[in-house]
């Protein structure tokens, strides 16, 4: 007899979440269509009436994904869960639609308003050409000097966010978890973020910027960096481990001669990244092209921000060539 | 006859539940060719990676020269582990070094971390190296990258590489497994070559009998992780031999 209590908390808890959202919907929608406001007591009180109603009737998303019974299976149209989740997606979608303002008429009737900026593209100001050159190499320095900081950070991070050089011990699990964790929440603030909070920290400029960049390039190599490291050979680990060498010898014979070539490639992509985001963090106080663009636009000087968009087009895709075409030249003498 | 290795019920037990050896009892004399024989999965590799611990063994004994492999900890496993060199199936020479390089790494249980950070610039170790790179005829390939070797020519590298250890035993799992027939007699004639004339003892696993009748001078058969064979290569006859692999199996004949 297998305990029955945890599978039904969980089917009610879903049901009664999932109730409580689609009325919210519906509570949003009540009030924009028709300016009503709905008292949050309702909100509840109707979320668990139905919660409840279909939970005694048998048949609701909860119970289907986890307590689940023959009389639940078959074709989804049959069954309420079925249709309830096609509910939820509809009130999903019709809210969406109304919180994002989706207005396809403007769309194609309000174009004249960018005439501005696409005459300035397709009629670039080339007068501040030779300035804003030296903005663009300020944003690829920055990109570059992010990138080659964060190379050593991660470096020695990988080896210890790698599961298959770390100890199977309390000691090397909760190293691994702990950076890995730390490295995941690195990444998943935008660069964007960091470049505000390293503005305010040391100023306007391309230093902040090149923080910014540092800090996530460091969190995102450090991920690739181990995965490379996790794909490795094993054979020859246990061969340079059978002459007696020591933990240290290992690592430096049987793991990085062959992690060089893609960690190089890796960087080489991320350096890549970098010019493209360090345009975007420019914009929030970063320096560069990006600060250039931002102030050109505020100016309302479209021909000159029709120049700076087609420098960083152009570079964009030059560094994508090149990087690519050096990724790949690496990567095929494995 | 001095006794070289000897093993008590020896038991290995994966994490996975699997049992992969179940109580092996084993003695080998200084200056045997052994040849361990048995199915995939039979348990051969797993016996070979726990006499240098490469496997941590579930229970038993295990002494080599005198010492207590299953004990021995840091220093001592590895000063243990410089003496039994090691060869594998698929060579596990580093791919991307140089075939001297490759060889000087079987020098690293017996020099710092600062010396290992500049291997070669020892003249006696680069002199040692290119010794057993003659032996194994390939000096000249000395500066090429292993990757850019034959099958054959990486496993004489492999070979070159124990060699460097100085060793009194060598393990080797299925040395010439992935090689062709005219290849594998030559790797196995090295084999043969350092047991006879260096007095290095050999564990030796393989697939074919013709082989092991050659080289071996003692026959060790596992199957499901127990010892079904111990006796001379001689000895084995069509029947032990379908004790050995089963009913349906025939005997290939490589030379």
């Amino acid at each position: 007899m297998k305990n029955k209590t945890l599978p039904i908390f969980k089917a009610i808890v879903t049901d009664f979440l999932f109730w409580f959202y689609v009325v919210g919907c519906g509570r949003y929608l009540v009030y924009q269509w028709f300016e009503v406001h709905l008292n949050f007591n309702y909100h509840i009180a109707v979320s668990l009436f139905l919660t409840l109603l279909f939970f005694i009737i048998g048949d609701s998303i909860g119970k289907k994904f986890f307590v689940g019974s023959k009389k639940l299976n078959g074709k989804w149209y049959f069954h309420f869960w079925g249709l309830f989740i096609v509910l939820g997606l509809i009130v999903t979608f019709v809210v969406g639609w109304n919180v994002v303002e989706v207005k396809p008429v403007k769309f194609f009737t309000k174009f004249i308003n960018a005439k501005n900026i696409v005459s300035g593209i397709l009629d670039p100001n080339f007068d501040i050409f030779i300035p804003m050159l030296s903005a663009l190499a300020e944003t690829i320095f920055l990109a570059l000097l992010a990138t080659f900081f964060a190379i050593p950070f991660a470096f020695v991070l990988s080896f210890f966010a790698a599961r298959n050089l770390m100890p199977k011990t309390i000691l090397g699990n909760t190293v691994y978890i702990v950076i890995r964790t730390i490295a995941t929440f690195f990444r998943s603030v935008e660069a964007v973020v960091w470049a505000i909070i390293f503005s305010v920290w040391v100023g306007i400029g391309p230093f902040a910027g090149m923080l910014a960049l540092m800090i996530h390039s460091v969190a995102a190599l450090t991920k690739l960096y181990s995965e490379q490291i996790e794909n490795i050979d094993s054979g020859q680990i246990e061969a340079i481990k059978a002459t007696g060498a020591n933990q240290l010898q290992v690592w430096i014979y049987a793991v990085i001669p062959q992690i060089i070539s893609p960690y190089l490639a890796f960087t080489i992509y991320r350096w890549d990244i970098n010019v493209r985001m360090a345009t975007i963090v420019g914009f929030v106080g970063g320096g560069g092209i990006g600060l250039a663009l931002l102030q050109q636009q505020q100016l309302l000087r479209w021909h000159n921000v029709g120049l700076i968009i087609w420098l960083i087009a152009a570079t964009v895709w030059i560094m994508d060539m090149f990087s690519a075409k050096i990724r790949n030249k690496l990567l095929k003498t494995q | 006859m001095k006794e070289i290795l000897s093993i008590k019920g020896l038991h290995k037990i994966y994490n996975g539940g699997t049992h992969a050896l179940k109580g092996i009892n084993l003695s080998v004399n200084e200056g045997e060719f052994l040849i361990l024989l048995g199915l995939s999965g039979s348990g051969k590799s797993t016996l070979l990676r726990c006499i240098n611990r490469l496997i941590e063994p579930s229970s038993g004994e295990i002494s080599f020269a005198g010492k207590n492999v299953i004990r021995a900890k840091g220093t001592e496993l590895r000063h243990i582990r410089r003496r039994i060199g090691m060869i594998f199936q698929q060579f596990n020479l580093i791919k991307n070094l140089s075939v001297l390089t490759n060889v000087l790494t079987g020098r690293l249980g017996y020099i710092s971390f600062s010396q290992s950070l500049f291997l070669g610039a020892n003249q006696e170790d680069k002199e040692k190296a290119l010794k057993n790179l003659k032996r194994v005829g390939l000096l000249e390939f000395q500066k090429k990258k292993v990757m850019n070797l034959s099958g054959g020519q990486q496993q004489r590298v492999a070979i070159a590489r124990a060699l460097m250890q100085e060793p009194n035993l060598i393990l080797a799992d299925e040395p010439v497994a992935s090689l062709d027939p005219a290849t594998a007699d030559s790797v196995m004639k090295y084999l043969g070559d350092l047991n006879k004339n260096d007095n290095i003892t050999v564990i030796c696993s393989l697939h074919f009998l013709s082989l092991a009748r050659k080289y071996g001078t003692r026959v060790i058969a596992l199957k499901d992780g127990k010892i079904v064979f111990d006796g001379k290569p001689a000895e084995i006859d069509e029947k032990k031999f379908k004790e050995i692999y089963g009913e349906e199996a025939e005997e290939v004949e490589i030379r």
